[in-house]
This record gives C-alpha cells, structure tokens and sequence, in this order.
C-alpha cells in the first residue's frame, strides 16, 4: 500500500469518526473546518505531496481531490440527516387543538348599528343619500310642517318629551323629511337615520327611546308601486330573498294615501301558528308609509302638480328584532355583554 | 274599540268566520287587535214563568213551571229570589251546555228538575252589570226561540284600532258601512228619520243660546213620560258586550246611540234646568263644576261649557255635571246632540285631564249631520220605549253638504302606479256614500257622504279608491333615481368611526340619553361640578328620565359599575347643553375601558399609555394627522394623569384616567380610561400620500439620560430632534427608570436616536458627531446628564 494510500485511509477513519460524534449543526461545521477548512486535515495533506515517495506524486493531487469531494458529500449527507432528523421530531410532537384559545381583543359594533349600516347599505346602493338631523326639534318639523297642526288629533299618537312650548326631543324622524326639502330642490332621495323619544313606558317591545329610518323619494313620477319596489328590495336585502311585502290602508296626516308596510314572516313564512315572531299571522309589522301629502310638498315650496314622492318611517329596532331574532327590546339599551358579543 | 259580530250582522251580511272579517278589516285600514271568542253556549230557549210555588220540602227553594213554547211547560226546581210570575227569562233545558256545566234533569228534594234559570254571568256576561239572581227577558220575545242566536251571544267580538282620521267609524254602523262597501253588500242602516213628534201641547220648550263660535250645532229635544226600569234585555247584552255597563233605560239609549252612530248625546233631567234654557259659553273664570265623575274642578275661560241660566251644567262634549244628571225618578229629560270645536274640546279634555268615551270622539272632526241622525235615532228608541217625544230644536249654521272635488281620474295612476276605468272608480267610491256626477271622460265631480270630513283632496279620494279595490292592487316597481347632490358625509365619519373603534378593541354600546337628579349626586359625592347646565324635560314620564345628558361619560361609567368587569367600550350619540335659553345639541363620542389594577409604581400608569395610543390610532384613522398631548386638567379627570390631544392647535380629544373619586361614586371596582373625541373639531380626513424612504442604510445610537423628574419626554425628543437635524428620523423614548439607581429628583430615560442620509450610508463618525450635538443641548437645555 502506497503511503498517499495509508494517510488517506487514517484521514477518512479520523473523519468518520468525528462525522459519527456530529450530532448538531455547529458539530457539523466544526467537522468542515477540522478537514476541509483553509487549515483543515486535507489541506495539510496537500501540503506534504511533496513529501511523497516521487512516484506517488504525479497522481497524488487528484486522489487527494477525489477524497476530499467525497468527505464533502458524506458531510452534506449528514447534514440532511441531521436536518430530516430534527423535522421528524418537530413533527412527531401533538397538542391539543381543543385547549381554549387565547382570546384576541375584539371590538363590535352595537346591533342597532350593524342594522342601520346594512339598511343604508342598501339605499346607498339605490342611489340614496343618507343625512342625519337633531334630536331636539321646534314642534314646526315635527308637527306643523307636516300637516299637523295645533290641536290635530294625531298629535296625540305621538306623545313626547317636552323641552318647552315649542321644543321637544323628537318622537319620530320625518322632520328630516322638511329639513331635506328646504334645502334641496327635487329630485331628492335620502334616508334618515336616528334617534328618537317618546313617552312609553318600556316593556319588551317598547322603549322611551329607539331608532328610526325615514326615507324620502320625490321626484316627477314617483308613486305608491315605487314604495313598494324599493320596500320590497329592502325586505328582501335583510331577510331573504323570499320576503313579501304587503301594504294595509293607514292614517298618517303627512301621507295620503297611507300605508302600514307587512313582510312575510321569515321565521315561520306564515305556517307556524305559534310563530312568536308573527303571531301565526304569517305578518310582521315593519312601520308607516305613503305618498307626501300634498300639503308636505306646499310646505317646502314644491309643486304636488309636478313632482310627487313617498315617504316612509321604520323603527329599526324591530327590524333587528326580525334580523337578529331578539326578543326583547330592552336589551338593546342594556348592553349586556354576552349580548354585544354574540351580535357584535 | 270593542266590536261585537252580533251587532255588526244587524247591518251587513257577513262571512261566518270572525278571522275573515278581521283580516279584511286590517286591509281597509281597520286592524283588529285581538278577536275575542265567546264561550259554546246551547240549549237556552226563552221562557215564561207560569206558577211558582214554595217547594213543599225545601224553605228556600221553589218549584217554577215555565212555558217554553213547548207542548208541555218545563218544571224548574229554583233558589233564586228574583223571580216572579209572567218574567221571560233564559232557561237551559235539559242537554244545554253552559260555559262551566251541562244540564241535566236532576231530583232536588224529591222534585225532578228539568232544566236551568240563568243568570247572566252563566251566559257568560259580566254578572255585575245586570240583575242579582236570573236574567230578565223582553216579554216580546217568542217563547222557545235561542237566546243565543237572539242576542248574538256565540259571537266573537273584535278589539277594532281606528285612526284618528275616521271618527265616523268609531261606530259600529261605521264598521258595518266599511264591511258593506269592501264586499259590495247593502247596508241595512237603521233609520234615522224623527219619529212624529207627540200632539200634546208643546208647554215650555226649551230654548238654546249659542254665545261660543265653538258651538256648530246643538239639538235640544224635549222627552218626557220616561219609561221607568232598565233599558230592554237585547239593548242591555250588546251594550256589555261593547264593553258598557248598562245603567237605565235612557242613560242606555244615548250610549248605544253613540257606539252605533260615533255622535255622543248627553241627557238633561229637565227640572234641573234652571229657566230650561240652555246656554253654550265659555266657562266664568272661577266657576266650579261637579262632574259625573264626582270631581269638583275650578274652570277658566278655556274651559266650554254649557250652563243654564244659573251655572254650568258640564263639560262641553267631555262630561256631564252632577246637578242636572238624570236618576231614576227623573220623568222628563233634554236631550243634547252637538257639534263642537275638536280642538277646543282637545284642549279642555287636556287641561283638565279627562278623557271621556264622548270627550275622544268629539276632539275629533265629527260631521254635524251626525248630531240631527243621532238625535232622531235616540228619540226614535225612546219613543219605542214608550216615551212622549216633542219636536227637536235645532240651534247653529244649517247643514252644508261636504265640498264635492273635482277629480282626474289619472290621479289614480299618478300615486298608485296603475290605472283604472271610470266604472272602478265610481264603483268604489259609490260604495263608500260617495255621490259621483260625471263631467268628462276621466273626470268627475264627487261629493263626499255627510258623515265624512276626513275627504278634501284629490290624494283622499286615491286613498279611498284603493283601500276598496285593494291595496294588494300595487305593484312593486323599480324606479330609476336621477343624480343629486346631498351629502352623506356626516353619517359616514360616524360609520367609520365606529369602524375604527371596533378594530381598536372596543364595543359599542347605547346607553339612556336621559337621566335622574342621581347623576348629580354621584357628582357631588364626588366632589365635582358638572361640566355643563343640563336641559330639563317637562314631562318626564320618571323622574330617572328628567334631564338630558350633556355627557356620554355618566352613561358609559355607570354601565362599566353595572358590568362589574374589565370591558372596553364606546358611545355614539348626540350630548345637549343648555345655554343661555336655549338647547345646544352637539354629536359626541366616548370611549373607555376598565382593567386589573397592574402591579407598577405609582409614577407610571400604563393604562394611561394604552389610552393615548388608542386615541392617537383612532385620530389619525380619522384625519391622517397624529395629534401632540399635551398635559390637561379638566373635571372628572385624575388631575395628574390626563391630556388634551391637539391638531394645528385645535384640541380634537382629552383622555385620561378617570378621577378616582368618580369611580368610587359610581360604583366602579377598577381603574377607569375614558376618551372623549370632539367630532366638531376633528379635520377632514387627509388623504396619506407615500414618501419614499431613502435607499440609504439607518443606524441608532441608545442614551441613558438623567433627567429632572420634571422634564418631559416629548421635550427631550424636541432637543433632541431639533440638535441634529435632518439626519435625525426618530426619537424615540422607551424606557423609563426612578429609583436608587439615580440620584434623589431625578430620573433616567432610555432613548434611541435613529439616524440616516439621504444621499450615502452614514459613517460611524457622523453619527457620533450629530449624537454629540443632541447630548449637549440636552446637557444645556435640561440639565440632562449621560448615565454610564
Ligand atoms: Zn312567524
């Protein structure tokens, strides 16, 4: 056996050997530099060619090479077992996904307001505007200016908180109707979210103050079937596509014609006779509505010859109520959070 | 309003099934409340009572034979004590069902009992209201015939809303006149013609002065020879199935004349009419009246009365008086059926707060025919009664027909959205007393009947149009809408910013806009003022709900003691203040969080830290701009922890922990931050425009700095800033350090300066170099010294 021969026998035995030791990254890299470093084994090797018996050299360079390039390899494949072993016990590790998680901190958005925002998402949609109006009004836009005057009869529906002789907090939001129409000349289209009082007492479907939606289209041409086209749209874009919608006469002294505004139930659709949404009517009751009367339309300086337009006033709580299948509308105010949570 | 079947079948034919007739009264604009069902009675015929006689076993028993119409009479073994020979009064047979029993024939001490007398609380009436013991029959009525079918007493009654619109239909008749025209049936109205007045000498007729304009109409009618006794057994049930007790014959006659024909009649007993003159004024300031309801008021001039020649009577069109009220022993009575001023009635009935069944029709724009028809039918059932009836004066402005319109029948599809024939039309409005003359083609003149006022414009006639045909007749269309201008700019800051708090954490609650004299305790309890002059309610219906809120903060902090939890939680809603005599109405919002007290030296508050954050997110969320803090005292904040958040010098909000003497008033067990963000002054949102970073490597260097306690951090961030320059892109300070480590009053700041060119990679040199300038102006400015 040649002496290259013996020396690189010995070589590969010591690498083997610190190869086998190797039992990490860094072990690896310390192994690389003890043999294939600038001043590793190999290279010292390289060095005492000269050393060699004089025929020995001439190959000597290559099969000094040749070992080199396949410590190399060996260390690449250490490293990959290495590697390989360290994934198959990461992977081989299991916990348990049911433990409860670490929860994030989460806000919301109250219900009444995740109901208005998909409302006016709706009209916004439609090519309605959406303005908002003081909850403290002088009794002219809440009363007078629409066909209510002093002593009519129907103010008594609306009992109300007030501030003065002529100021109170606002028991619904058509006024928004009046304060658009001085401002704009037709066509005007606009919903009107917001706030409003009265003096009920609460119980599970009444509170002192609640929400509502006014909407308002006037226009050359507008009549009862466009409220109908549009409450049905509205119907069908919050509860379902399936939802009806039904007009009963009504008296409102701002409309004429008036209307109450029915959709189909969309808990039972009418075939539960103890639907405790519906009553077993089949019917749920969303609100008023009609055509402006013409008297409205004077008021704010139109013409009832040339532009007509509807009108119409929702509570939306009760569109919750339907929407979110709350059964009570004194939670709302409650905010119990439990209930912010399982709406938010 | 209650609706018995029974009566209503009198007028109009109508489908058995009760559901029916509420569900087309719903669509005619009439919903039906509730539909109340009457018990299963059968088997009660009328009978006559021929014997009677002592039981011969039994003291208080007695042994009754009655003629049923039947071959052979009916032997009834009674205990009643209100019976006598020849009364007609219901008997259940053998085999009848009553609400709670079923009669059979049963031996009572030794003597076959074939049947029952009945009372009326066992025909399911309210016992209280009529006789003690068996009811009392009409001696008209065949014997043998259904007192169930008789007096409709299987009939449902329906609890019928009518809008304030349609005082005519605050009446059965009405109901029935609405029933006849939605399903094209006549209706068999009772006839309201005067009966012939009696030709015994007219004597002393009373006379009426009208001194009030807010008189329209007033029928005097003299009725005399009263029959003495109730008012007859049919009359008498479908008054109390009406939900009326019945009283007296006459008293009877007028309430069954108002719930059929809406017009109510008041009855004078004559010989308690000084000077029988009847005289409408307003009331003399001081005057006193004793009402029916046993109340003595003191009127003024706003009060309408009608008096005699000595005092006031009653109440115009709300309540009788006492004095002149009929009796039993009363033989001769005035009979009043008017037209008065709705508003003045409304008026009076709420200053003096009574509301009478008259009171809450007559407010209402009753027709002044209605007082003639009314008055003729109260006459024609007294005098079927037996009563002398003399000539009705009338006093007031003749009767006018209702205006007729003028109407376009395009109108129809103008507000409808479909179109209909003339013949439609005419049929419709025809059903509903309208007289109709044709003018042209799709026009016509129509005048609407007597009792309407409700009908003036083109629009009501629409409306009348299609509550007959049908409102299911609308068809829903689509509409295309032209372009205009409004804004919606107001609710979509709201929407964003309740976005925007939600995505930082928070929930959104809504709380009570009006609250008790409480909060002001609370406050004083805790030694603070309020901030601002609150708006008062006159009327609150409690007095939890006097004032308005000038703040969101009450509401959120009392709900945060309520929830008794760490929460995190924002408002959005409108605050009022008063000033100087008027109502300021202001959009606020607030939000708050509460959380575990954290174990941290009492310089440092971290709760504070995560408020500011949040406030500086949202703001720049909203405007693009972050604001600078700047220390704040304000009430109802801890004095040492709050500051004010400022754009271009307008403070946009005020944070802060809130002052532990509130906490503690409103019952809150942890440490409170509260954040109110002022929308008013809030800039429009700046849209960010993107600034390239220079290519160019940064590089920082970290001080340790020993500081006055004094000295705060965005003072040093300033000096700092300012020393270097431009190459300077941040200060940042992130730590902070009290305690032995540094001398006593003083205090030390970590803070890293970054560092960057912005046309090379900066040298080691350069960044000590600009370090070195920033150390000594902070050596300078603040007396800072570098911590080694
Ligand atoms: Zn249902």
């Amino acid at each position: 056996m040649s002496e290259l021969a013996r020396n690189l026998n010995a070589l590969d035995e010591r690498f083997a050997a610190a190869l086998a030791q190797a039992d990490d990254e860094r072990a690896l890299d310390a192994v690389r530099v003890a043999f294939l470093g600038r001043s590793g084994e190999v290279t010292v090797l390289r060095r005492s060619i000269g050393r060699l018996p004089a025929h020995e050299r001439p190959g000597a360079g290559k099969e000094i090479n040749d070992a080199a390039l396949a410590m190399e390899a060996r260390l690449e494949d250490a490293r990959a077992a290495l590697q390989r072993h360290i994934f198959d016990a990461d992977l081989a590790q299991s916990i348990d996904v049911t433990f409860p998680a670490i929860a994030p901190v989460e806000g919301s958005l109250h219900p009444i307001r995740r109901v208005l925002n998909d409302v006016c998402a709706y009209f916004e949609r439609r090519g309605f505007s959406i303005v908002l109006g003081p909850e403290v009004e002088p009794d002219y836009y809440v009363f007078d200016a629409l066909n209510i005057a002093t002593d009519h009869p129907a103010r008594e529906g609306f009992d109300s908180f007030f501030l003065s002789d002529t100021l109170l907090l606002r028991p619904h939001t058509s006024p928004m109707q009046i304060r658009t129409m001085q401002l704009h000349t037709p066509p005007v289209a606009v919903i009107a979210p917001g706030k409003c009082y009265r003096r009920d007492a609460v119980d599970a479907r009444h509170l002192y103050q609640f929400n509502q939606i006014e909407g308002l289209l006037v226009a050359p041409g507008i009549h009862f079937g466009h409220l109908k086209g549009t409450l049905l749209g509205m119907c069908r874009h919050l509860f379902g596509p399936d939802q009806q919608v039904r007009f009963r006469p009504s008296y409102f002294p701002f409309t004429e014609p008036s209307a109450e505004v029915d959709t189909t139930c969309p808990r039972c659709a009418g075939f539960v006779t103890q639907c405790k949404m519906c009553g077993g009517s089949g019917w749920i009751e969303l609100g008023g509505a009609g055509m402006v009367h013409p008297n409205v339309l004077r008021e704010v300086g139109y013409d009832p010859e040339t532009v007509s337009g509807w009108a119409f006033g929702f509570g939306i709580e009760r569109l919750g109520l339907i929407r979110y299948d709350i059964d009570d509308v004194r939670r709302y105010l409650e905010n119990d959070p439990d209930f912010l949570e399982q709406l938010g | 309003m209650r609706v018995p079947i029974g009566w209503l079948r009198d007028y109009v034919d109508l489908p058995d099934d009760p559901q029916k007739i509420a569900d087309r009264l719903a669509m005619l604009g009439f919903p039906v409340e509730q539909i109340e069902t009457r018990p299963v009675i059968s088997g009660v015929v009328a009978g006559r009572i021929t014997t009677l006689e002592k039981h011969p076993q039994a003291d208080r028993l007695q042994v009754a034979s009655i003629d049923i119409g039947a071959d052979a009479p009916v032997v009834i073994v009674t205990a009643a004590t209100n019976v006598a020979v020849d009364q007609v009064i219901p008997v259940a047979v053998a085999g009848a069902h009553l609400p709670d029993l079923t009669i059979e024939p049963r031996k009572m001490r030794g003597i076959q009992s074939e049947g029952m007398m009945c009372s009326a609380q066992e025909l399911a009436l309210p016992g209280e209201w009529f006789e003690d013991g068996i009811m009392q029959l009409d001696a008209d009525l065949p014997l043998g015939s259904d007192v169930v079918a008789a007096f409709g007493l299987s009939e449902a009654v329906l609890d019928v809303d009518v809008t304030s619109n349609r005082v005519d239909a605050m009446s059965i008749l009405g109901i029935a006149r609405e029933l006849a025209a939605a399903y094209t049936t006549p209706l068999r109205a009772p006839s309201f013609v005067q009966p012939a007045p009696t030709d015994a000498p007219a004597g002393d007729l009373p006379r009426v002065t009208l001194e009030s304009a807010d008189c329209k109409r007033f029928i005097a009618q003299r009725i005399a020879d009263l029959p003495a006794g109730p008012a007859p057994s049919w009359m008498r049930i479908r008054l109390a199935l009406a939900g009326q007790r019945p009283v007296s014959a006459a008293v009877d006659v007028s309430n069954y004349v108002m719930l059929e024909t809406a017009q109510p009649l008041h009855f004078y007993d004559a010989a308690k009419v000084a000077g029988r003159h009847l005289v409408v004024r307003d009331a003399h300031p001081g005057e006193t009246l004793l009402g029916l309801d046993g109340i003595e008021r003191t009127l003024d001039d706003r009060a309408l009365v009608v008096a005699d020649e000595r005092e006031a009577l009653g109440l115009a069109g709300v309540l009788g008086g006492a004095a002149s009220q009929i009796t039993a022993t009363t033989k001769e009575l005035l009979l009043e059926s008017a037209t008065f001023t709705g508003a003045r009635v409304r008026r009076m009935s709420m200053a003096l707060g009574v509301r009478t069944d008259a009171s809450s029709r007559h407010e209402k724009l009753l027709a002044p025919a209605l007082a003639d028809a009314a008055a003729a039918r109260a006459a024609h059932l007294l005098w079927a009664l037996g009563a002398t009836v003399y000539a009705p004066q009338i006093t007031g402005a003749p009767l006018c027909a209702p205006k007729a319109i003028d109407f376009d029948a395009r109108s129809v599809e103008r507000l409808l959205g479909f179109p209909l024939e003339d013949a439609e039309i005419r049929r419709a409005l025809q059903a509903l007393g309208c007289t109709i003359e044709p003018l042209a083609p799709g026009h016509m003149r129509v005048a609407p009947p007597a009792w309407r006022t409700d009908l003036s414009i083109p629009a009501d006639l629409v409306e009348e149009i299609a509550r007959i045909v049908g409102y299911d007749r609308v068809v829903a269309v689509n509409h295309a809408i032209a372009p205009h201008t409004i804004e919606s700019h107001d609710f979509h800051v709201e929407e964003r910013l309740a976005n925007a708090l939600a995505a930082l954490g928070y929930r959104e609650i809504v709380t009570s806009a009006l609250h008790g004299a409480r909060l002001f305790d609370i406050l004083r309890r805790a030694g603070l003022t309020p901030s601002h002059l609150s708006a008062e309610v006159r009327n609150p219906l409690s007095e939890d709900q006097r004032f308005l809120r000038y703040s969101l903060a009450p509401g959120i902090c009392e709900y945060l003691a309520r929830v008794d939890a760490p929460m995190r939680v924002f408002e959005i809603g409108h605050v009022f203040m008063r000033e100087n005599g008027h109502v300021a109405e202001v959009p606020a919002v607030l939000f708050a969080f509460t959380q575990e007290p954290g174990d941290e030296p009492a310089w440092r508050d971290s709760g504070f830290l995560r408020l500011k954050g949040d406030t500086q997110a949202l703001v720049r969320r909203m405007t693009g701009v972050t604001p600078t803090a700047a220390r704040d005292r304000r009430t109802g904040a801890h004095p040492g922890k709050s500051a004010a958040f400022l754009i271009e010098g307008r403070e946009v909000a005020t944070c802060g922990r809130l002052d532990p003497r509130a906490e503690v008033a409103f019952g809150i067990r942890r440490p409170t931050y509260v954040c109110n963000l002022y929308l008013d002054s809030l800039p429009d949102l700046v849209i960010p425009r993107y600034v390239p970073r220079p290519k160019f490597p940064t590089t920082y260097r970290d001080l340790a700095l020993v500081l006055p306690l004094d000295v705060e951090s965005a003072r040093v961030a300033e000096i700092a800033q300012g020393a270097i320059g431009s190459l300077c892109i941040g200060v940042h300070i992130f730590d902070e350090y009290r305690g032995p480590q540094v001398p006593p009053g003083r205090k030390s700041l970590a803070v890293r300066v970054t560092l960057q060119r912005n046309d090379a990679t900066i040298t080691d040199e350069q960044a000590d170099e600009a370090v070195g300038h920033a150390i000594a102006a902070l050596e300078r400015e603040l007396g800072a010294q570098l911590r080694t």
